[in-house]
């Protein structure tokens, strides 16, 4: 009797991919929760470019949404925290389900509420275009909630908190 | 004539990626048509281009597909992600069928949360809809597995 196997090497690329495809993915869906127009696709290919490059090179920390209101406030915002593992072990796995389940916690947002988007890093990092630097609005005050493991890959983990 | 086809998207392709792979195959399937032209169809499509990014994104088209009636076809398309989408066998070939079609309609699934941004995203476009597609054609549907019954019927009896 003969036998035969398939084996899948996945690369740091496939990784970068998919976790920045699930993390704008969610954001998408949260700014369409929060009725916030959404900027063009330009746009999203540029950000999802830039999250997957600096996924890649292990030196993205962190995405951020910020949601600014008319009155100059910045509620809510999201965090998605990237954790990197010393081997290229195991599958591609998502929780979307559980992410849209969380949709119900997210509270509305006035009208007019624009959105920003941050990376923190934890080296440094190849500069993206369409990214320069910025400054993060304060969290003080803010109550966190995670959300819990957002997406799985090989070779890296994303995580969701939602600050109000 | 009711087909399926399967969009290998992340981490095979990024989101980008996908919405031009499933441009090209409506473009490469309508363009056989005699009555539609290739410009025209990709004009009609250019404004779904912001949220068909999203959908893919998000992952809604695994589950709810994008829909194209275009005279008796009626063609579903859906992504994978995954490690499915690495060994997807996928067939981007044009599908059969566009040939006879002289409209089409894009039906874009109404999917929360973003049914309402699907919604006034079509809203005026001619091609574009955000309606459930009425039933496919069931002279047809009685294809399974990909093959079409009443063609190999048609063929044998022509070949008798």
């Amino acid at each position: 009797m003969s036998t035969t196997t398939a084996t899948t090497t996945y690369t740091y690329t496939h990784t970068a991919t998919y976790l920045s495809d699930v993390i704008m993915g969610t954001i998408a869906d949260v700014l369409a929760l929060l009725g916030i127009t959404p900027d063009g696709a330009t746009r999203w290919d540029q950000d999802q470019s830039a999250i997957a490059a600096w996924i890649e090179e292990q030196s993205l920390e962190m995405v951020v949404l910020e949601c600014r209101r008319p009155d100059g406030t910045v509620r809510p915002i999201f965090e998605f925290p990237v954790t990197y593992k010393a081997t290229g072990e195991g599958e591609f796995e998502n929780s979307r389900a559980a992410m849209a389940r969380a949709h119900a916690k997210v509270s509305s947002v006035p009208s007019g509420t624009t959105y920003r988007l941050f990376c923190t890093y934890r080296t440094a990092h190849t500069p993206q275009l369409g990214w320069s630097p910025g400054t993060r609005a304060s969290t003080d005050g803010l109550r966190s909630t995670s959300f819990g493991t957002l997406a799985e890959a090989p070779h890296a983990s994303a995580s969701a908190r939602y600050l109000r | 004539m009711q087909r399926r086809r399967e969009i290998a998207s992340a981490p095979k392709r990024s989101a980008a990626e996908v919405w031009q792979t499933i441009r090209e195959l409506l473009g490469d399937t309508l363009d056989r048509s005699s009555s539609i032209e290739r410009a025209d169809l990709d004009a009609a499509l250019d404004p779904l281009d912001g949220v068909a990014r999203m959908l893919i994104l998000a992952g809604h088209l695994e589950g709810h597909p994008l829909v194209l009636v275009a005279g008796e076809l009626w063609l579903e398309i859906t992504t994978v992600s995954g490690g499915s989408a690495l060994s997807l066998q996928e067939n981007l070939n044009p599908v059969p069928g566009g040939a006879g079609a002289s409209d089409w309609t894009l039906h874009v699934p109404q999917v929360e949360p973003m049914a309402k941004l699907v919604r006034t995203t079509v809203k005026g476009h001619d091609h574009l809809s955000a309606d459930e597609p009425t039933a496919p054609p069931q002279s047809a549907a009685k294809a399974s597995g990909g093959v079409d019954l009443d063609a190999v019927a048609r063929w044998a009896r022509e070949a008798a």
